[in-house]
């Protein structure tokens, strides 16, 4: 490649010819913003993100699909560049109608991640879900039960009209309560010890929230509290029926839990605490001092005895611990908000005979949550709406004797939106009362404010006009530097939720001032949001989504409340929670951590109030199983388009309209389905946005979750895979950038194929049969079994299986454990029994999938490549698209899918005849390699040229269903083109025919040349492995092959001679072509032994099933087809004991095989035995026309099994409900 | 006495006209009464504003009736054809006695349209008797080389006539040099421009020359195939096409070992477009002929290195290649001879609009805008002021009257801000609101947007909405700096000419009439009164003589009043379709 010499912001850097300035730039470490460009993909240059500045060149260019010039100057960040982006990006968000967060989220103070933990909750990860809760808010069971949840009036449930939101709360309540009842209770690991110390004022939710986060911080909190408990307003102000003392305890608990905190009790700031102390001991102040002074009636006679604030009579019974005793006595409440409800309801449970609520609007008009109300009128709280007091009425001890109050109507509405209401003249009366409590309101009280400025150095405290304390609203400073403020005390009384929210601030604000960093504000963050364009009304959904009531929560009946036993129950079950988390709309956007449009808009400030203007607004498309279409989340970079084009070339979706009017949409105005949709995927893959995402089937959240690289295992061509999950749970499964699949691309059955573990059947024991029951039984007790099993004799003879998926290490181990087996020894597979050995050497000399880009011809043998083996399916593809490389099909199968794609189809009854008639025509016409053959072939060319003459070659033509002309282009084409290649599948094909393509490879002398001869495909991940190991019948280790064609095994089995079985990761019976022969099989066996990860019909025909690891619990490698060893990592532990190696370890530990105690030891062991490879065995085969006696779909796998048929009828069932 | 010859001309505008009902008349005449003449389809003659136009050549010398109906022909065959005598008073052009049309036609030099409304275009031998196809022979005669033939291109100075102005030989000469197996030749014949036909023109009136001219840059470049990329909207021009290349074939002009020169295959066919605009664009056009959606790709690599079917391709409007055999035939000074120094030759133009004579001409580049408008095209209809002219369509800009002295030249016009474009000229009178005629370009070129680039899908929408709000009198402060903004930034990030030029009607209307955006937007007033949202009708009182004609006339009743009282517009129901301005006699009706 030739260099360019460029100057890249002002340096000069090399570059090469035909790379583009994106390319270049990245190359050298700077990232340009793009949408539309995917490096899989031609530039297009359509979203105009990437721009940059070229000396001499008109405008701005696209730097994607802008090539290198020498002596270019380029520029990739400037004003005008910055300006020319953030157009761009204001202009695609001006056209996107679409959420990224819910309104949950946004509505929440806080900011809590409401779908995130919905979608945890309904997989049961109940610590993971407070675990995403507490990242803003320490206090979920208690927010579970007291908060005033905006989230659940925001909820979009609610424009359903079925009467309530997603019960958010509930859900909540519900993963906090089980996660504090759960042994891997959810505790953060703080960061190492800071050294710094910070008093925090208060041990209310402010106070507590703050220590919280602080101590994450790493900073050591004392948390100085006026009470002898912790809690404040929690715990003194919220009533036991509704927050049960315990609750606090066990969130306080969780919080100290951190270890770098202590609460100080009985200790009042500018009492028995003097900020001098504070001063010389800690480097910061935290004030969460809460409102603790009533505010009064303001009325005549309010001070008449028996007249309290609302507050202090419910600090007062938890503080003496005694209740008051109401009985015959009449007692009023005054006001409307929570805390009168709490006083009417605690009134009712000190057993008053009449409780009264005035309040001088009306219930509409209430302040106080309406669940509390109706409760409350449950109980037999009487209410007087529109009545306020003007009088307290005292006896001639000063006690209340009675209140006058007067009506009132409704004017206009005030400043806060509410209705005025107005006394109306003359409509004055009296209530005799013995009680009253007033709940109007609280004030911050803050007596120590000289204390703190007589000995403060960084500058004064003081309060603002309405009393509270004098902050930065932004950063909650206070005028002294080091003192910081949250919660009531500056907000003046509000919610728990805003405490939290503010005690996070002041955390994080301290936190940067400890740390000496800028105290600022959070960082700017793009949110997309759908009622930016419109306010969203009930016919935007009650059309989309089916009417689902909300489960309440269960309460205590009415008349088992005069007490202070909590009210509300929690949610009865798992299955509840889940139901009620079904309800959530997921309004926010699955790709919310990914976007990259978001992304960029962040980075480049856009906003979508800049370009406003008309949008388009489009239906979600849902119709097809795994694939879902949002169109307004489309910015029309088309990657989708272009990846299903010129990468799988199924043409599936194209862009209709023109101008402002394009979308994307499936071709020819048709349902995907009904396309030439491969359901592949790789259209999600491409898309930046989640326009097109991954049509789940569970709550995808979205929720951050964790990379696990691994390999596919399901075919041979060895991608490497993403997973990404949180604990056991797979939320999706990306491409990696492998070494195989290197530019990430995977196909259905890895991008959609993963539900299997997910699913909560998966044997997780050993187990026994017994009386046809099934019994878990220890792993020990299994190995004991099994090994006397093998080593005992039987009635007949012991035969071991192993799988196709099974990785080389698992492989080499159960070869190991056939050496326990006494007597006549069987080692098989039954993906390959029966189908002879000559496999073995399709995969020894294949042309390196990296090559295909070099070839000229392609053929593709039978293979519905796209289908069987898709990854190279885009790799022959794509090839076709960009270098116009012709594409030849044969096929036996006038409907196999490739034709379309294919450049010329050439039908055909018989593949094995028409291969050798192909090869007779090369021997006949004297046209094979003769050099090459004298070289490396000359014994077996003679002969088989000797008996490929003796054929008849017209009745190989004649069978084979063509003309002899077609088997002379063939061969011209093939032999003529330095660079052809034939593609074939194991799948399809008998061993006798991929003998006769070898032979072909070899008679053109392009065996073992680059780009050149063939590639042939096996069926599973690790078939090749099984010929490594040796497992194949008739092979020794590393494919030496020790007898052709052999089946001993195949005529032992019909012989029923076989009485003890060990299978180990496959399913003969459930896959079986024949399902009545090879039940028979198993009928009258001894012994069965089955390691599976699920109850397959083989393993319930056992008497002893082992459970299976994934191959990313176990760790390992598979050999592809291209006989490349693939290593994954152990990422996780299985949900059980022992992962297979450790199992089959165990048992040969009891046999005193020794040795081995760990992977590496296994790997290394199997790898010494390299060295043993025997001489290239490979030969001009006579073959014979063999009929196939494949005995099993899908290598005998389950899994690959249950994907082809589960994914076909999807698919098919989608169409047929289209229809309908 | 030579045979009379009666020419009707049959180009789409004639057709439009009732050309053919003429045709037809003619012809049942001549039948019907057995007369001796010859009568001939014809292209465009030019003056469309005449349109049906009959030209009659008798021995002496050359008539052109204007206007014609079935009474008038009748007319004219009994005086003209029978006896001799031509019928002055229809007459709009004669070489023997002056007339008012006479200045349309001096100062034209037709080059391009040198056939056109004088051959009969579906005869091969009409067009070689013109001297047709000699240019190919002349060439294959003298074996002139490719690179002479390239250099002769070059020396004339014939510059893309498709808008883009690029220097054909020039293009010529890096087709030539790529190297390749197969090279394309493509006309592009995708006029899509409102107000522009000569395109279509030439095609229906001379699609030899066309043909012709394909040929000789074929050979030129080394190309076997020609490609004939034609909107669908022109089926009469596909038509001619189509005949015209199977006369070639026939002739041997097109197809294998053609004009006898062994081993020289070049063939053409026509594809048709279907009708987006953005097609004329040469990547996206090459894309749609090549079966996918229409849409541009950046440059380069150029058509000339890798084009259609990622060969080497040269594309060229049909009045380039037009142009081409008449160079090739006459030699490069013939043609640039005419033009300033950077604009050789003539250009073909669209005379649109509020202009007394609309319809093409052919002028030496160099000549004043005023000159066109004025002495070619007549004035302004109605004598009204003239106000401004749109050049190169939603492309191209306006040029204010006190710029009519601009001449056209490719880099005098660029310099006010518009652009030459395919030679579209529409005449703006002072009844014309600039912020609408923004709008309606933009409205264009919005809609024809491929959706492809950001700025141009999204941008230009944008631009259209703050244009509407002006023009309903919502306008903001600001909106017009905003405009600018967008107008700047779509022109520097947008991947082909559509998005790259649509906003020059915008910039060029607020760069000259920048007072009519901000009475819109500060006064809520259209100057022009135009724009129906700023505009009311009332009654003037005093010169309302309630005669009941607005009244009666008023499509939504919102005019009410007794006769010979004075009558009053209901203000709520009015739409201000202006036919009460129009129909009242007194001048009673007050536009304000």
């Amino acid at each position: 490649m030739n260099q360019i010499n460029v100057i890249l912001n002002g340096k000069p850097v090399i570059g090469y010819d035909g790379e583009s300035i994106l390319e270049l730039a990245s190359r050298y470490g700077i990232t340009i913003p793009t949408l539309c460009h995917d490096p899989r993909l031609e530039p297009y240059s359509s979203c105009y993100v990437c721009v940059v500045e070229i000396e001499g060149m008109r405008g701005l260019q696209p730097s994607c699909s802008t090539k290198i010039n020498e002596g270019m100057k380029i520029t990739t960040d400037n004003q005008k560049i910055y300006k020319a982006r953030q157009t761009a990006l204001n202009l695609l968000v001006s056209n996107h109608y679409a959420d990224c967060v819910a309104p949950c989220k946004q509505t929440c103070p806080a900011g809590v991640d409401v779908q995130g933990y919905i979608s945890l909750i309904e997989k049961g990860l109940y610590s993971e879900a407070v675990a995403l809760i507490k990242e803003v808010n320490p206090l979920p069971a208690v927010c579970g039960r007291v908060c005033v949840r905006p989230c659940e009036v925001a909820c979009r449930r609610n424009l359903m009209e079925e009467g309530a939101g997603v019960g958010i709360d509930y859900l909540k309540r519900f993963a906090s309560d089980k996660d504090l009842e759960s042994s891997e209770r959810y505790r953060p690991i703080p960061k190492p010890a800071s050294g710094k110390r910070v008093a925090i004022i208060g041990a209310g939710p402010g106070g507590l929230s703050a220590a919280w986060f602080l101590q994450l911080q790493g900073h050591y909190c004392d948390i100085y509290e006026a009470n002898p408990k912790a809690g404040g307003w929690l715990r003194y102000g919220i009533p036991e029926y509704r927050l049960p003392n315990e609750i606090i305890d066990k969130e306080v608990n969780a919080i100290l839990e951190l270890g770098l905190s202590q609460i100080h009790y009985n200790k009042k700031l500018g009492e028995n605490l003097s900020y001098k102390n504070l001063k010389d001991n800690y480097d910061a102040v935290i004030l969460a001092i809460g409102s603790q002074g009533s505010t009064p009636i303001g009325c005549e006679g309010d001070d008449a005895f028996n007249v309290f604030g609302g507050v202090e009579f419910l600090r007062n019974m938890e503080i003496t611990g005694q209740r008051y005793d109401f009985r015959g006595k009449t007692v009023a409440v005054i006001g409307g908000g929570n805390t009168a409800m709490d006083c009417c309801r605690t009134s009712i449970r000190c057993h008053a005979d009449n409780v009264y609520v005035l309040y001088r609007r009306t219930e509409k008009e209430m302040p106080a949550n309406p669940i509390e109300i109706h409760e409350s009128k449950l109980e037999g709280v009487e209410y007087m709406f529109l009545t306020a007091p003007k009088r307290i009425n005292k006896d001639q001890e000063g006690k209340v004797k009675s209140i006058t109050c007067i009506k009132m109507e409704l004017g206009e509405p005030d400043a806060s939106g509410r209705r005025r209401p107005i006394p109306i003249e003359g409509s004055d009366f009296d209530i005799p009362v013995d009680y009253i409590l007033a709940a109007i309101g609280q004030k911050t009280v803050a007596p120590f404010i000289d204390d703190i400025n007589n000995f403060s150095e960084n500058g004064k405290v003081s309060l603002n006009k309405w009393g509270d304390l004098d902050v930065n609203p932004k950063t909650l400073q206070t005028g002294n530097s080091k003192i910081f403020a949250c919660g009531d005390a500056v907000k003046g009384p509000a919610t728990v939720i805003e405490a939290i929210q503010q005690a996070r601030r002041a955390a994080l604000s301290c936190h940067q001032f400890l740390t000496g960093q800028e105290i600022k504000v959070e960082d700017y963050e793009f949110i997309s949001k759908k009622d930016n364009f419109k306010k969203q009304v009930p016919e935007d959904y009650k059309t989309k989504y089916v009417s689902q009531k909300r489960h309440e929560m269960p309460t205590l009946p009415a008349n088992k409340r005069l007490n202070f036993d909590e009210v509300e129950l929690g949610y009865e079950n798992d299955e509840v929670a889940v139901l009620e988390a079904s309800r959530c709309f997921e309004c926010g956007c699955v790709e919310y951590y990914t976007c990259d449009l978001k992304k960029h808009a962040t980075a480049y400030q856009a906003s979508q109030e800049n370009l406003k203007g008309d949008f388009k607004q489009f239906d979600v498309k849902f119709d097809h199983p795994f694939i879902e279409i949002d169109n307004n989340k489309c910015i029309l970079c088309a990657r989708c388009v272009r990846i299903c084009s010129e990468v799988v070339g199924a043409y599936a979706l194209g862009l209709v309209n023109r101008g402002f009017d394009t979308f994307v949409a499936p071709s020819l105005g048709k349902s995907l389905l009904e396309t030439e949709c491969e359901s592949c995927g790789m259209c999600i893959s491409a898309c930046p946005t989640a326009a097109i995402s991954e049509n789940v089937t569970f709550k995808p959240g979205p929720v951050r979750t964790e990379p696990i690289n691994s390999i596919c295992n399901y075919c041979s061509v060895g991608c490497e895979l993403e997973y990404q999950v949180k604990k056991n749970f797979v939320w999706r499964v990306n491409g990696a950038f492998g070494h195989i699949n290197q530019d990430s691309n995977i196909c259905a059955k890895a991008k959609f194929g993963y539900n299997y573990i997910n699913d909560k059947s998966r044997i997780t024991h050993p187990m026994i049969k017994e009386n046809g029951n099934w019994k878990n039984i220890s792993f020990n007790e299994a190995f004991k079994i099994i090994y006397n099993k093998l080593k005992e004799k039987s009635t007949g003879e012991k035969a071991l299986f192993a799988g196709a998926r099974l990785s080389n290490e698992e492989m080499y181990l159960i070869s190991k454990l056939y050496e326990i087996a006494d007597g006549e020894k069987n080692l098989a597979s039954f993906s390959y029994l029966g189908r002879g050995n000559a496999f073995a050497e399709n995969s020894l000399k294949n042309v390196s999938f990296n090559e295909i880009p070099e070839t000229k011809r392609i053929f593709i043998l039978g293979t519905e490549i796209n289908y069987e083996h898709p990854v190279v399916g885009y790799m022959v593809f794509n090839h076709q698209f960009k270098n116009n490389v012709p594409v030849v099909l044969i096929t036996e199968d006038k409907n196999n899918s490739i034709s379309k794609k294919a450049d010329k189809t050439i039908v055909i009854s018989s593949y094995y005849n028409f291969i050798k008639a192909a090869n007779y025509y090369v021997v006949s016409n004297n046209l094979q390699n003769q050099i090459y053959l004298d070289q490396h072939y000359k014994e077996s060319f003679y002969k088989y040229r000797d008996n490929i003459l003796g054929s008849n070659y017209d009745e190989l033509i004649k069978k084979a269903g063509v003309n002899s002309y077609d088997i002379e282009d063939f061969v011209k084409e093939y032999n003529n083109n330095h660079n052809s290649v034939i593609i074939f599948s194991e799948k399809n094909l008998d061993a006798e025919t991929c003998s006769e393509i070898m032979n072909l490879a070899i008679l053109t002398g392009k065996l073992g040349k680059s780009a050149a001869g063939i590639i042939s495909l096996k069926e599973k991940n690790n078939s090749e492995g099984l010929f490594n190991m040796g497992i194949v019948e008739g092979t020794e280790k590393f494919n030496v092959i020790s007898n052709y064609g052999e089946k001993k095994l195949l005529d032992k089995i019909k012989l029923r001679k076989i009485s003890s079985w060990f299978i180990f990761g496959e399913d003969p019976v459930g896959t079986a072509i024949n399902k009545i022969e090879i039940n028979e099989w198993f009928d009258e066996a001894e012994f069965i032994m089955v390691q599976d990860y699920f109850m397959t019909e083989t393993a319930q025909k056992a008497n002893l099933i082992l459970p299976a690891s994934l191959p990313y619990e176990t760790g390992g490698s598979f050999t592809n087809t291209q006989r490349q060893i693939l290593e994954f990592e152990k990422a996780l532990n299985p949900p059980f004991e022992y992962c297979n190696i450790g199992q089959f370890l165990s048992i040969l530990h009891l046999a005193g095989i020794n040795g081995m105690d760990s992977i590496d030891e296994v790997k290394s062991e199997f790898f010494k035995q390299f060295g043993n490879v025997g001489v290239n065995s490979n030969q001009l085969r006579i073959t014979e026309e063999s009929v196939n006696i494949k005995l099993f779909e899908n290598a005998a796998d389950y899994i690959s099994n249950k994907f082809e048929k589960d994914f076909k009828s999807k698919l098919k069932k989608q169409i047929e409900y289209e229809r309908v | 006495m030579e045979q009379m010859k009666v020419l009707v001309g049959l180009a789409s505008c004639g057709i439009a006209a009732g050309a053919n009902k003429v045709y037809d008349k003619i012809l049942a005449i001549k039948e019907q009464e057995k007369l001796n003449f010859e009568l001939t389809k014809t292209g465009c003659i030019g003056m469309c504003y005449r349109e049906p136009l009959v030209e009659i050549i008798d021995d002496t010398g050359s008539y052109l009736y204007g206007e014609i109906d079935d009474v008038k022909i009748t007319e004219i065959i009994e005086k003209h054809i029978k006896t001799g005598e031509p019928v002055k008073e229809y007459i709009v052009k004669t070489d023997l006695f002056e007339n008012e049309d006479d200045s349309y036609w001096k100062n034209q030099v037709k080059i391009a349209l040198r056939n056109c409304g004088v051959i009969n275009p579906e005869v091969i031998e009409e067009y070689e008797n013109a001297g047709g196809y000699l240019a190919v022979k002349k060439i294959l005669n003298n074996n002139i080389s490719q690179e002479t033939v390239i250099q002769t291109i070059i020396d004339s100075g014939l510059r893309g006539r498709g808008g883009g102005g690029f220097p054909t030989g020039l293009k010529w000469k890096f087709a030539f040099n790529s190297k390749s197996d197969e090279k394309y030749i493509i006309c592009n014949a995708d006029e899509g421009d409102p107000g522009a036909f000569m395109d279509r023109s030439v095609l229906e009136g001379d699609p030899h020359s066309v043909l012709e001219g394909m040929t000789i840059a074929a050979y030129a470049i080394g190309a076997t195939q020609g490609v004939i990329y034609c909107r669908a909207e022109y089926p009469l021009a596909i038509k001619r096409l189509n005949i015209a290349i199977e006369q070639a074939r026939t002739k041997g002009y097109l197809g294998k070992d053609i004009y006898g020169k062994k081993g020289w295959n070049f063939d053409i066919y026509v594809k048709e477009g279907a009708g987006a605009f953005v097609c004329g664009e040469e990547t996206a056009l090459m894309a749609s002929v090549e079966g996918r959606r229409g849409m541009p790709r950046k440059r380069p690599p150029f058509p000339a290195v890798s084009g259609l079917w990622k060969k080497p391709t040269n594309i060229n409007n049909v009045e380039t290649f037009a142009n081409v055999p008449y160079i090739v035939l006459n030699g490069a000074q013939s043609f640039n001879k005419y033009g300033t120094e950077k604009s050789k030759g003539t250009k073909v133009f669209a005379l649109t609009g509020k202009i007394k004579r609309g319809g093409l001409v052919e002028v030496p580049m160099g000549i004043s805008i005023k000159d066109i408008i004025f002495k070619l095209g007549g004035g302004i209809q109605g004598d009204k002021k003239f106000k401004a002219v749109q050049l190169g369509g939603p492309s191209g800009g306006c040029i204010p009257d006190y710029l009519a002295e601009t001449p056209v030249d490719y880099d005098s016009i660029l310099a006010t801000g518009a652009i030459m474009g395919s030679g579209g000229m529409v005449v703006m009178d002072e009844t014309t609101c600039m912020v609408d005629m923004a709008r309606f370009f933009l409205d264009f070129t919005q809609k024809e947007s491929c959706g492809k680039c950001t700025f141009c899908r999204i941008g230009t929408k944008r631009m259209l909405e703050i244009l509407t709000r002006i023009c309903e009198g919502e306008g903001k402060e600001g909106d017009i700096e905003l405009l600018e903004e967008l107008a700047y930034q779509i022109k520097d990030s947008s991947l082909c000419g559509l998005g790259q030029t649509a906003p020059n009607p915008v910039l060029t209307t607020i760069k000259y009439f920048r007072n009519e955006y901000e009475a819109h937007i500060r006064d809520k007033k259209c100057p022009a009164k135009s724009c129906k949202k700023l505009i009311t009708y009332t009654v003037n009182p005093e010169k309302c003589t309630g005669c009941t004609v607005c009244a009666k006339n008023c499509p939504v009743n919102a005019i009410s009043g007794e006769r010979k009282q004075v009558h009053f517009i209901d203000q709520e129901v009015c739409i201000k379709c202006g036919v009460c301005f129009s129909k009242c006699k007194f001048e009673a009706i007050n536009l304000s």
